[in-house]
C-alpha cells in the first residue's frame, strides 16, 4: 500500500535519520568532489606529469603495494598455520606476541631500522669495532624500495595473522582432522585444505595491509621513494599545482577501489565470518627435536624483527636522550596528542552510534547503505582525504568569509582551514567506519527485543535509546572508542597535512625529529605510541581471548 | 466490540508469500484469547502487528473506538498502550525489578508511581524481590516480574507470546492458573499464543487456531479443542 510505505518513510525519518543522513553526506563530500576530478580538462603541467613522472608514480606504488602484499601473506599465512596447527615451545606467548608488531607503525619502524643498520648504527659500528668487517653499504641501504617493502611486510603482517589464524581456529578443526585421518602429512593438508578454505581469509588480510601501504606517507616520504603519495603533495606544495593534485588523489582512489574489487573477486562467495555456534578447537600436533626449533626459531626471528629489536633499540636511544627532550615541550606534545585522540574518538563514536542506531531502527535499505558507506573512508589513502578536505574548507571558508567579517573585521580569510576543526573532519573520515563496526556488533549482540520491550512500555525511540539502548552497548562503545582512540594516536599522514601550523602531536614530532637525521631524539615519543598500541592489543587479544573461553 | 481487528495482511521482506493473511477477530472487554498454532504458523507475527512491532501491507486494528493502524494511520508502539510480554521476557538486565517495572509508568508522578508498583508486585507476589536484578531470579519469577511490568501502565489490551515456554512442567501448570487469576482479577482483555492445546483449555474463552498464517478455525475451547 503506498500511503503505508509513504508512513514507513515518514517514521523512521525522525532525528536519528537526518543525523545520520547529514554525517553520512559530510563524509561521501571531500571523496567525491575528488573522485570526480578524474574527468576534469588537464593543464599543461598535468601533461608534463603524465610524460615525465606518471609513470613513475605508479610503477612505484604497485610494486611497494604488491610486494608488501605478497610477503605479507605469505608470512601471515605461514605463521597462522604454524601457531594454530602445532605445539611448541613458547607457542602461548608467540601465539599473542606475533600480533605485537602492529604496535609500531610502520613510519617509526622505518627509522627505527634506518638507525640501526646505517653507518653509524649498533650493527656497522659493532661489526666495525669488534670484528673489524667494514660492510658495503648498498648492502644495508634500508632507504630504498626493497627496504620499504621490508618495513611493511614486517609491520603489516599481523593483519594477515589474526584473521587468518582467527578463522582456522574456529572454522577448520574438523576438516583438518578429517584430511589427517585420510591419511595426509600435514604439509599437504596445509597446500591442499588449509590454504582453499582459508583464501577468504588470507585476501582480506591481504588487502588490509595493501591499503594501510596505500595510505602511508610516512615510510615513503622517509625513504625519499616517490609513489601517490608523496607525489600529491610533491605536485601541490611543490609545483603549486593542485588541480594535477587532485587528479593524482583520484587516480589513486581508482586504484584504492580496483584492489577493494579485486578482494571481492578473489575472496569467492565464502566470507570469512565465523559461525556463531563454537567450533572445536583443533588438537595441535606436539613437536620435537628439530620441528620444534624450527617452529620456535621462525616464529621468535618474526616476533623479534618485528617488535623486540626495534623496541629496544627505542629504549636505548630514549636512554641516551630523555635529559634533552622531556621537558615543558615535550608535555605539551603528549597533551596535544592526548587531547586530540580523546575529543576526536569521542565525537566520531557518538556519530558513529547515530548512524548505527539508525540503520538498526529504520530497516530500510536506504538506512543500511548509510552504514555501510562509511566504510569507504577506511579505505581511502589519507593523502586522497587530506587533499579532499583542504579543498572542501577552503571552499567553505570562501562562503562564510561574510560572516567572519561580521564578527571580526579583521579576520583572517581562512578559518576553519587553520583551526582544529579541519584534522578532526579528516579523522572522521577516515576512521568513523572502525567505530561504526563496533557499535553495530554491539547492537547485534543485543538484538532488538529490549527496544522493543521498551517501545510496548510507552518510551519512543529517542527515550529508549537513552535508557536501554545506550547502557547495553556500553562494551562495544568502549571498545570502538579504544580502537579510534589508538588509531588517531599511530596516526600520521593526515595530522602531519592537516594540523594548523606549529601545532604538534607526538607523531608528527617523531616524525620530524627522525627526517631533521635526530632518530634517537624521536625515542622516547616513537615508545609512548607503541605503548598506547600495546596496552590496546593486549586488550583485544590477550584479554577478549582469556574471556571467550 | 472492544477490540476490532480487521483483514491484517502481512509479508516479512524477503518472504516469498504472506506471513500472515487476512486475520480478522472481534474481542470482547475483559475476555482471554489464545492463539494455538505450529511453530512457524505466524503467531508471534500477529501480536507483533497488533503492538506496532510491525506494520501490515492492509487490514486496520482498533481498540476501544481509537484507530491503532488502518490505511491512513498508524501508531508507534508507545502510543498504543497496548502491553506485551516477549516470549524471552526481555527484562533490561541492567536494571532492578523495581526500575523495570517503573520503566513504563514514566508519565505518572512519583507518589502514584510508587503505589502503582506495589499493587503489581503484590498483584505477582514477588513484594520482596524489587531490588533484585533479573539474573538473581528463578525463570518464573522472571515471568511474573515481566507480567508485572507490562501490566502496571494498565493496558487497554494485553498480550503474551508463549508465556509458559520457558518454564518446566510443574512450574508451567501452578503459573497458568495464577495467571487466569490474575488476568481475570483485574479484567484485563488479553491474547496469548501457545502451541501446547492444554494452555489454550486452561486460560482461553476463546481458541483461534492459526495454520500457514491463516485462521482456520476459532470457538470455545470445549469445542475446537476436542
Ligand atoms: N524477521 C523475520 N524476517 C523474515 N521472516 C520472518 C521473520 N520473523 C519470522 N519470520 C517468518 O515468518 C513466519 C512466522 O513466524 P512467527 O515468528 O510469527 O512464527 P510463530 O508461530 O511465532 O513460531 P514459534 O512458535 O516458533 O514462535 C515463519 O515462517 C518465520 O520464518
Ligand atoms: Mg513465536
Amino acid at each position: 500500500m503506498r500511503v503505508l510505505e509513504i508512513k514507513r518513510l515518514y517514521t523512521s525519518v525522525n532525528i536519528w535519520g537526518v543525523l545520520s543522513w547529514v554525517f553520512v553526506l559530510l563524509i561521501l563530500l571531500p571523496n567525491a568532489n575528488i573522485l570526480v576530478n578524474v574527468f576534469s580538462e588537464p593543464n599543461e603541467n598535468w601533461d608534463h606529469i603524465k610524460e615525465y613522472l606518471l609513470r613513475q608514480y605508479i610503477s612505484n606504488t604497485v610494486l611497494v603495494t604488491s610486494l608488501s602484499g605478497l610477503f605479507a601473506a605469505v608470512i601471515g599465512t605461514s605463521l597462522a598455520w604454524v601457531v594454530s596447527v602445532y605445539d611448541f615451545p613458547l607457542r602461548g606467548f608467540l601465539k599473542w606476541g606475533l600480533v605485537l608488531p602492529l604496535a609500531i607503525p610502520p613510519y617509526i619502524a622505518a627509522y627505527t631500522y634506518n638507525g640501526m643498520l646505517n653507518y653509524t648504527g649498533v650493527l656497522q659500528t659493532f661489526l666495525r669495532n669488534s670484528l673489524n668487517i667494514y660492510i658495503d653499504q648498498r648492502y644495508v641501504d634500508i632507504m630504498s624500495l626493497q627496504g620499504a617493502v621490508f618495513i611493511f611486510t614486517l609491520f603489516l603482517y599481523p593483519y594477515v595473522y589474526t584473521i587468518t589464524k582467527a578463522f582456522l581456529e574456529k572454522q577448520s578443526s574438523s576438516l583438518i582432522e578429517n584430511a589427517r585421518v585420510l591419511g595426509r602429512s600435514p604439509l599437504e593438508v596445509f597446500l591442499f585444505v588449509i590454504l582453499p578454505v582459508s583464501r577468504a581469509a588470507i585476501v582480506g588480510g591481504t588487502t588490509l595491509v595493501m591499503l594501510e601501504v596505500l595510505n602511508d606517507y610516512g615510510v615513503v616520504k622517509y625513504f625519499g621513494i616517490t609513489t601517490f603519495s608523496t607525489a600529491i603533495f610533491q605536485t601541490w606544495f611543490g609545483m603549486g599545482d593542485v588541480d594535477s593534485a587532485i587528479k593524482l588523489a583520484a587516480m589513486l582512489m581508482l586504484l584504492v577501489f580496483a584492489i577493494t574489487m579485486s578482494e571481492r573477486a578473489l575472496r569467492g562467495r565464502r566470507r570469512f565470518s565465523y559461525t556463531t555456534t563454537k567450533a572445536r578447537p583443533i588438537s595441535r600436533i606436539r613437536l620435537k627435536g628439530l620441528g620444534a626449533v624450527l617452529a620456535s626459531g621462525y616464529t621468535f626471528m618474526i616476533f623479534s624483527l618485528g617488535f623486540l629489536i626495534p623496541t629496544l633499540q627505542l629504549i636505548h636511544w630514549a636512554l641516551q636522550t630523555y635529559r634533552r627532550v622531556l621537558g615543558l615541550k615535550f608535555l605539551e606534545l603528549t597533551l596535544n596528542s592526548l587531547l586530540m585522540a580523546l575529543g576526536s574518538a569521542a565525537l566520531i563514536v557518538c556519530m558513529a552510534v547515530v548512524i548505527a542506531n539508525y540503520s538498526r531502527i529504520s530497516e530500510t535499505v536506504i538506512a543500511r547503505t548509510n552504514a555501510r558507506v562509511t566504510i569507504v573512508g577506511y579505505s581511502i589513502p589519507g593523502a586522497v582525504i587530506a587533499i579532499g578536505v583542504i579543498v572542501v574548507f577552503v571552499a567553505l571558508d570562501n562562503h562564510l568569509y561574510w560572516l567572519y567579517r561580521l564578527i571580526d573585521p579583521d579576520t583572517p580569510k581562512l578559518v576553519l582551514t587553520t583551526s582544529l576543526v579541519m584534522l578532526m573532519f579528516a579523522y572522521t573520515i577516515r576512521f568513523i567506519a572502525i567505530a561504526v563496526n563496533s557499535v553495530e556488533s554491539g547492537f547485534e549482540k543485543v538484538g532488538k527485543k529490549f527496544f522493543e520491550a521498551s517501545r510496548t512500555l510507552g518510551m519512543n525511540v529517542t527515550r529508549t535509546f537513552f535508557k536501554v539502548d545506550l547502557r547495553m552497548i556500553q562494551p562495544a562503545l568502549l571498545s570502538g572508542f579504544l580502537l579510534v582512540f589508538v588509531d588517531i594516536m599511530k596516526e600520521l599522514p593526515l595530522t602531519l597535512i592537516l594540523r594548523p601550523f606549529n601545532f604538534d602531536t607526538l607523531a608528527t614530532k617523531s616524525f620530524q625529529y627522525a627526517h631533521d637525521e635526530m632518530i634517537h631524539e624521536a625515542a622516547i615519543s616513537s615508545l609512548i605510541i607503541i605503548l598506547v598500541s600495546f596496552a590496546s592489543i593486549y586488550f583485544f587479544h590477550r584479554v577478549a581471548d582469556k574471556e571467550e573461553r | 466490540m472492544y477490540v476490532e481487528i480487521r483483514g491484517l495482511t502481512f509479508r516479512y521482506k524477503n518472504a516469498a508469500e504472506d506471513t500472515i493473511q487476512d486475520f480478522t477477530l472481534d474481542i470482547r472487554k475483559g475476555e482471554i484469547i489464545g492463539i494455538l498454532g505450529e511453530s512457524g504458523s505466524g503467531k508471534t507475527t500477529i501480536l507483533r502487528l497488533i503492538a506496532g512491532l510491525e506494520i501490515p501491507s492492509r487490514g486496520s486494528v482498533r481498540i476501544d473506538g481509537r484507530t491503532m493502524v488502518d490505511g491512513n494511520t498508524f501508531l508507534p508502539p508507545e502510543r498504543r498502550g497496548i502491553g506485551m510480554v516477549f516470549q524471552d521476557y526481555a527484562l533490561f538486565p541492567h536494571m532492578t525489578v523495581e526500575a523495570n517495572i517503573k520503566f513504563g509508568l514514566h508519565r505518572m508522578d512519583g507518589a502514584r508511581r510508587n503505589e502503582r508498583l506495589e499493587e503489581v508486585l503484590r498483584l505477582v507476589n514477588l513484594a520482596e524481590y524489587k531490588r533484585r536484578y533479573p539474573h538473581e531470579l528463578s525463570g518464573g519469577q522472571q515471568q511474573r516480574v515481566a507480567l508485572a511490568r507490562a501490566l502496571a501502565p494498565e493496558p487497554s489490551l494485553l498480550l503474551l507470546d508463549e508465556p509458559f515456554s520457558n518454564l518446566d512442567r510443574d512450574l508451567q501448570q501452578r503459573i497458568r492458573d495464577e495467571l487466569k487469576v490474575i488476568l481475570k482479577g483485574a479484567g484485563i482483555t488479553s491474547i496469548f499464543v501457545t502451541h501446547d492445546r492444554d494452555d489454550s483449555r486452561a486460560l482461553a474463552d476463546r481458541v483461534v487456531i492459526l495454520r500457514g498464517g491463516r485462521m482456520v478455525e476459532i470457538g470455545d475451547p470445549a469445542e475446537v479443542l476436542r
